[in-house]
Parts: C-alpha cells; sequence; structure tokens
C-alpha cells in the first residue's frame, strides 16, 4: 500500500514540474489576462478586443505636468492615463459595456503578415497602405459597418473628423473594384523625404533622391534596410530626367501617369534598380532599420532618408542640442503613405458587440484631442483634420509652430488641402517663422506642390515580389564573383598547406608505429 | 515521507519536455519547410537553388570569412593572456579572470553600442572598414569564451612534465612546441568551437557596426521577411548541417589526440 502511494506521489511530482515548465513558458499570457480588478464588480460580459499596432505609435500617458497643451480655442491637453485605458472606460461610461484591450505591437509590416499567417489573431491591426492593399485583395477584412459612415452621429469621430484630402485618397484608390474606404480608416500619414544638415548639404542638393548616390558624401548619407523605400528612391534615380520634364508634370494625366511610373515592376526596370543600388550600396554609410535617426542627430551623417514622422522626431531631438536639421522633398517625386486601421476576419468574424468596440476603438483615436495626444507623442500626422466647428487639430498646429505676435520673418503656410479639401481656403493659413517652412511644419504637413507630385506604392503581386526580394539579397549579399584574385590564391596557399599537415602527420604517424 | 524517490527517467522528464517543444519540434518544421515549395509539395529546388546562386554562396564565403578571422585574432589574442595567467605565481589570479570575464555580464548590444562610439573616435568614419569592424566587434563578443577554455586546460598542465622536458635539455621555446601547445589542444578546440559558430551567424554585430553585407543569420532573416519560409528554412538547414560537420570534425579530432598523443609523450 504505502508503496504504490509513493508512487503516486512520484508520479504527481514529476506532473507538477512538467506543469510548471508549461506555466511558465505561458507566464505571460497569465499575467497579461490578470487586469484592472475595479472592473470585475458586476458579472456583465466582457468585451475583449485585440488590438496589433506599431511600436511607439500610440500615447502611452504620464506626461509631466508642464507637457499641457494649452490651445488658443480653450482646450487643455494632458495624457495622464495611456490611450488604451482611457478607451476602456470611455467606453463603458458612453455605452456601459465593458471592452478589454489586449494590445500588443508588431516591427514590420512584414513581421506583421507572417504573424498573421502563422495563426495569431487579431481584432484590429493597423499596417501600412500596401499591406491593407494585399489584406483587401485576400479578402482577410471584415468592411466597417454602415453606422461608422454616419455623419449625424456624433461619436462618429473618425467619419466627422477625418481630412478631406486623406478621404478622398482612400475613396479613390480601389482593390477588386472596393475602395479603401470600406474597409480601411486611416490613422497617420506621412511623405518621404530627406533630413539633411544644411551647413553642409544645400537644400537643391538634398531635394533629389540623387543625394543618396552622390559621391560627394561618401560613407556620409544612409538609406532605410527596406526593399520597398529602396526600390522607391531608385526608382526616383533612374526616371530622374522623365519626371521633372515640363511635358510629364504638366500633362493632364500626370498624377496617374507618376503613380504608373513609380509602380514600375517590369523585369527591366528591376535589373537597373539592382545597379542603381548596388552603386548605392558602395556610397551609403549603412541601410539602417533604427539607428538612422541618432547617427543623424549625433552627425554621424549628413543626410538620411527617412519617414516625414521620424523626421520630425529626429530634427525635434537635434534642436535640443542646438543643432539644425532641415527636411527636403525630392523635386521627381514622393512616396505618400497611409497607416489604416483595419478588422480581420479571423478575429471579428461574425460578432457584432466586437466589431462595435472594434469601431468605437477606431473612433475614439479620432476625436480630435485624443488625436492631439498621439501627434504630440510619436510626432507623426494624424489624418483626422477636425469636425465642423472643431478647429483643435489646427489650433494645435498653430500652436506648434505658429510665430509669437512680434515675431519678424514670417511667412503664411497654407494648409487649406488637408483641413478643408481646399487649397485656397483663407481660414486655414498659419502664420509662421519663415524657417519652419523647410522644418518640422514642412515634414508634418508638407506644402500641397509635394502632395501633388506624391505617389501611393502599390503592392506588388506574387511574382514581382519575389523578383524585387531577389534583386534586393543580390544587391546585400557578397557575390562570389567579386572575390579578388589575392583572396583565392591565398585560400589555395590555406587548403595546400592544411593538406600537406595532415599528410605529415599521417606519415610520422606510421613511421612511429613502425618503429 | 522517505519512500519518495525519483527514477532517473523521471528526472529527465522535464528536459525531455523542453527539447521536444523547443528543439525537435521546432526542427522538424523546418526540414518540413525546406523540402517543399509553395504548394507544399516535395522539391529540391531550394537545395539547388541556395548551391548555384554565387550570392548565397557568396555569403557563405563571406560568413566563413569573418569568422576563421575571428576566431584566429581571438585565438592569438586569448592564449598568450591564458598562458601567462595560468602560469605565473600571481596570488590573485581569480580577481584577474573576473576581469576578463566580467563583460560578459554585460548585455552585448549596450557593449556593441559602446564599442561603435570608441570606433567612431579611432577611424573617423566606420563605414569605410565594414569587414574589419565586424571582426573587431565579434573579437570583443567573443574573446571571454575563448580566454576560459584556454586558462582552464593550461591550469591543470602537470608541471612535472615541463620539468621533465627541461631536465631532458629542451629550451624553453621547445619545451612550448613540444609539451605545452599539444597538452593544450583540447582547450584550443573548445575556444574555437565556442568562437567560430557563433560568429558566422551573428548578424546583429554587423547591422550595428554599419556592415550591410549579409551573412548567414541576416539572409535567412531577410527569406523570412519576404513571406519565404522554404529557401530561409534551407538555408538554416545548411547551416545546421555545416555546424554538425565541424562538431564532428572537432571531436574527432580531439578523441584522436587524447588517445595518441597523450600515449607519445608517455
Amino acid at each position: 500500500m504505502k508503496k504504490s502511494v509513493s508512487r503516486i506521489l512520484r508520479m504527481m511530482i514529476a506532473v507538477l514540474l512538467c506543469v510548471v515548465c508549461v506555466v511558465s513558458a505561458l507566464g505571460d499570457t497569465v499575467t497579461a489576462g490578470v487586469y484592472d480588478t475595479d472592473m470585475s464588480d458586476s458579472s456583465d460580459e466582457v468585451i475583449t478586443l485585440r488590438v496589433c499596432n506599431w511600436e511607439e505609435y500610440i500615447d502611452l500617458g504620464d506626461w509631466d505636468e508642464e507637457e499641457l497643451i494649452d490651445l488658443d480655442n480653450g482646450t487643455e491637453i494632458l495624457g495622464i492615463n495611456s490611450m488604451v485605458e482611457d478607451f476602456e472606460k470611455w467606453y463603458y461610461e458612453t455605452y456601459g459595456v465593458k471592452v478589454k484591450v489586449e494590445y500588443s505591437c508588431f516591427g514590420t509590416n512584414e513581421d506583421l503578415y507572417n504573424m498573421l499567417t502563422l495563426g495569431d489573431v487579431y481584432d484590429l491591426v493597423c499596417p501600412s497602405e500596401y499591406l491593407i492593399m494585399k489584406l483587401m485583395a485576400e479578402e482577410k477584412l471584415v468592411p466597417y459597418s454602415e453606422e461608422f459612415f454616419n455623419e449625424e452621429n456624433e461619436l462618429n469621430y473618425y467619419t466627422r473628423g477625418v481630412s478631406p484630402f486623406i478621404q478622398e485618397s482612400f475613396e479613390n484608390n480601389e482593390i477588386n473594384g472596393e475602395a479603401w474606404s470600406k474597409y480601411a480608416a486611416g490613422y497617420m500619414w506621412g511623405v518621404t523625404g530627406i533630413v539633411y544638415n544644411p551647413e553642409e548639404i544645400t537644400e537643391e542638393e538634398a531635394s533629389t533622391w540623387a543625394i543618396l548616390n552622390n559621391r560627394k558624401y561618401n560613407r556620409r548619407v544612409t538609406i532605410k534596410d527596406n526593399v520597398r523605400d529602396s526600390y522607391f528612391a531608385a526608382l526616383g534615380i533612374m526616371k530622374a530626367d522623365e519626371l521633372t520634364a515640363p511635358d510629364f508634370i504638366n500633362a493632364e494625366n500626370y498624377y496617374d501617369r507618376l503613380a504608373e511610373e513609380m509602380n514600375d515592376v517590369s523585369p527591366e526596370t528591376i535589373e537597373a534598380v539592382q545597379d542603381i543600388l548596388q552603386d548605392m550600396q558602395q556610397n551609403v554609410y549603412s541601410f539602417e532599420t533604427d539607428s538612422g535617426k541618432a547617427d543623424m542627430v549625433s552627425g554621424k551623417v549628413l543626410a538620411n532618408y527617412q519617414w516625414s514622422g521620424d523626421a520630425v522626431y529626429t530634427m525635434d531631438q537635434a534642436e535640443e542640442d542646438d543643432f539644425i536639421l532641415k527636411f527636403a522633398v525630392p523635386e521627381e517625386c514622393t512616396n505618400l503613405y497611409f497607416d489604416g486601421w483595419v478588422m480581420l476576419k479571423s478575429g471579428i468574424g461574425e460578432d457584432t458587440a466586437k466589431q462595435h468596440a472594434a469601431e468605437a476603438f477606431v473612433n475614439f483615436l479620432s476625436r480630435p484631442d485624443n488625436a492631439v495626444r498621439n501627434m504630440y507623442y510619436i510626432g507623426y500626422t494624424s489624418v483626422i483634420a477636425g469636425a465642423a466647428g472643431d478647429d483643435t487639430i489646427f489650433e494645435y498646429v498653430n500652436w506648434c509652430y505658429g510665430a509669437e505676435d512680434d515675431e519678424e520673418n514670417v511667412e503664411d503656410y497654407r494648409l487649406g488641402y488637408f483641413f478643408s479639401g481646399d487649397a485656397e481656403d483663407e481660414d486655414y493659413i498659419i502664420t509662421v517663422p519663415s524657417e519652419q517652412i523647410s522644418r518640422q511644419l514642412y515634414a508634418q504637413y508638407p506644402t500641397e506642390d509635394v502632395i501633388n507630385r506624391s505617389a501611393i506604392m502599390q503592392y506588388f503581386d506574387d511574382a514581382s515580389n519575389q523578383a524585387i526580394n531577389q534583386m534586393w539579397i543580390n544587391v546585400r549579399c557578397y557575390n562570389m564573383k567579386d572575390v579578388p584574385v589575392g583572396v583565392w590564391i591565398f585560400c589555395m596557399i590555406v587548403i595546400v598547406a592544411m593538406i600537406l599537415l595532415v599528410v605529415l602527420r599521417v606519415m610520422a604517424k606510421r613511421a612511429y608505429k613502425k618503429w | 515521507m522517505n519512500g519518495i524517490r525519483f527514477t532517473r527517467k523521471q528526472l529527465c522528464i522535464p528536459y525531455a519536455l523542453f527539447l521536444i517543444c523547443f528543439v525537435v519540434a521546432p526542427l522538424l518544421v523546418i526540414v518540413y519547410y525546406a523540402f517543399t515549395n509553395g504548394e507544399g509539395q516535395f522539391t529540391l529546388a531550394n537545395l539547388s537553388g541556395f548551391f548555384s546562386s554565387p550570392n548565397t554562396i557568396g555569403t557563405l564565403a563571406y560568413s566563413f570569412a569573418i569568422a576563421v578571422v575571428t576566431t584566429c585574432v581571438c585565438l592569438l589574442i586569448a592564449y598568450p593572456v591564458a598562458y601567462i595567467l595560468a602560469r605565473s605565481n600571481l596570488k590573485r589570479k581569480y580577481a584577474i579572470v573576473m576581469v576578463f570575464v566580467l563583460p560578459m555580464w554585460i548585455n552585448f548590444t549596450l557593449r556593441i553600442t559602446a564599442l561603435k562610439e570608441v570606433l567612431t573616435v579611432l577611424e573617423g568614419n566606420l563605414a569605410y572598414h565594414p569587414f574589419l569592424n565586424s571582426v573587431i566587434g565579434m573579437t570583443y563578443d567573443f574573446l571571454p569564451f575563448m580566454i576560459l577554455p584556454l586558462y582552464t586546460t593550461l591550469m591543470k598542465l602537470d608541471n612535472s612534465l615541463l620539468e621533465a622536458a627541461n631536465d631532458l635539455g629542451a629550451n624553453r621555446a621547445q619545451t612550448f612546441f613540444k609539451v605545452t601547445l599539444p597538452l593544450s589542444v583540447p582547450g584550443i578546440i573548445s575556444g574555437i568551437v565556442m568562437v567560430f559558430l557563433p560568429s558566422m551567424t551573428n548578424y546583429v554585430v554587423l547591422d550595428m557596426l554599419y556592415n550591410s553585407t549579409y551573412i548567414m543569420g541576416s539572409l535567412i532573416g531577410s527569406y523570412f521577411a519576404a513571406y519565404d519560409w522554404h529557401n530561409g528554412s534551407m538555408i538554416a538547414l545548411i547551416l545546421l548541417f555545416i555546424i554538425l560537420i565541424f562538431t564532428l570534425f572537432t571531436n574527432k579530432y580531439e578523441a584522436e589526440d587524447a588517445g595518441g598523443r597523450g600515449g607519445a609523450l608517455l
């Protein structure tokens, strides 16, 4: 009897050890499940909303008192709690339903796509435009409900507040005959350009993609370690003459032709791009994933290819050390990009309560004061312009960049294209110090000419995707054909020497055995 | 309660579970992906693709070159240090060894960030010497792994053998090359294994020191980022195979050495 008890005990302990292993492996999930106890007072059902966003792409709160943004229209904005916590509270107060947001992050669009293919389930994600297109084409998205687009509802902050310029882009771009706007709600947007050090580089030199191949700044410029951005820049260099020709610019269908040129994935073009990028690799400081901002601020490099939001951040950082950097958008063309919220079929399914929470989350982020909080925190530009009668966003731009009353050297900066859809709108002009026109303001809210020469980069279909990735690998890999003759000879000598050594060793051993 | 005893098998369960979940299962997935194409059919195209492209072979050669140079540099730096430490009469030997091991306690990305700044001061512009920087970074990272095994082997060296060599008329150089060096081969080999293999794939060092040429690790990563699991897995498998051959080779050499040479000395 005793024996069998101890046997059972042993088994139990072995099982216990296994459980400990498994539990420690799942530790993250378990701790993530334990949250605000003040919500568990009633037995109401809690909706769990799984959100996946870019890293550092939402306000986490915890601002200092002195960071208070007090706008001329009387609005005061201060991020105390994180945006996610505020949403949970707001949703309960507004709709009387509890929602728990499981917030996680991804590093790149490709990571997100891989996570989704490998079976991670999310309800609401925020990829860039080309992944939105890909997900739309693969029919993985749930369309926004009709109620979401109802402008009468005051709580529909997104539909009421989205900039007409963004709305137009989302309506004009289609995948399989359906507009983006049906499946995606914008979050942040921007253009790509060059942050440069004006003491060493002139504005003219920085305002062309060719700066990346300019031997004058050999090993002093950086580019993104990202095949799409590099491809775009290389196209800009390759087609520079064509893109800046007056005939091309003044053509009636300029915008369509520009988009076509910047989405050229023909085999000959890919081959030509490879040559340009190989040449570029010999000229740039590095292909950087995240170090470019710091290297720009520390002065290691003089110019850096950047997304406008990161450019704002870089210039802000440099300014803290009284180091002035500027932003230029290449003359040829710039890449207009968006990040937007999409709902996934795999997560939301038919669950209308969950879809309601997801749409409310988008609306909550689009509430003008929250849009300001996010913009202040991350440096990118929100797609929200503000509903009629609510000028919070415009006042925020004015608060950030507007000139002081007694300042000299000021200029008018027109933002009508963004706020009302009419570029000439007299209501949306801010008076700014002249230098801002080439700095943060220019990066955060580019001028209308920049928008006019911008193109959206489509997603590549599978075949061209493979060709372009192969091209990228060819650029980045060391080619056997490049091995110098000296190295070959050296390797031969080493190999011969090693063979000799082995032979000698074997012979010595034989001699020893005989002896 | 003294009746509770674990058999050896039962004690192995946690480790076996760990091994199955995190080593064997992923390995099987890699093998599956490596030998299939996008449609899930068996194919050898990934394998032949690797060996027919000058770029992938070039990457292998480049990784190999970095690893070989790093290992040689580590050995050249570590051997004298380990030798001097082991043979000296210093009272606080362990304290000095600690100084060499200490850097291992600091996260390596932090160390490389610091190294980046130092190298920038020395060289001005890091981008002009990508290969050199990578080797310096790797050496900085892996040097302790070379010093420690060498130090332990040399510490265990029997002094009477050296005295015997002296008695029989060998000078110091002869003693070193005929006695000390052959007897420290096991330490050299474990040092090489610990430095060579990781430095073939540690692409974070290259990334952080602005060497934009791919090595094996970054090549696999780039395939995975492009949703190409099949080619990426194949390269991972090939790398694993190279490591296997390398380990078998060194093990064989080590065993042979312990038997043959030891006998010859006695």
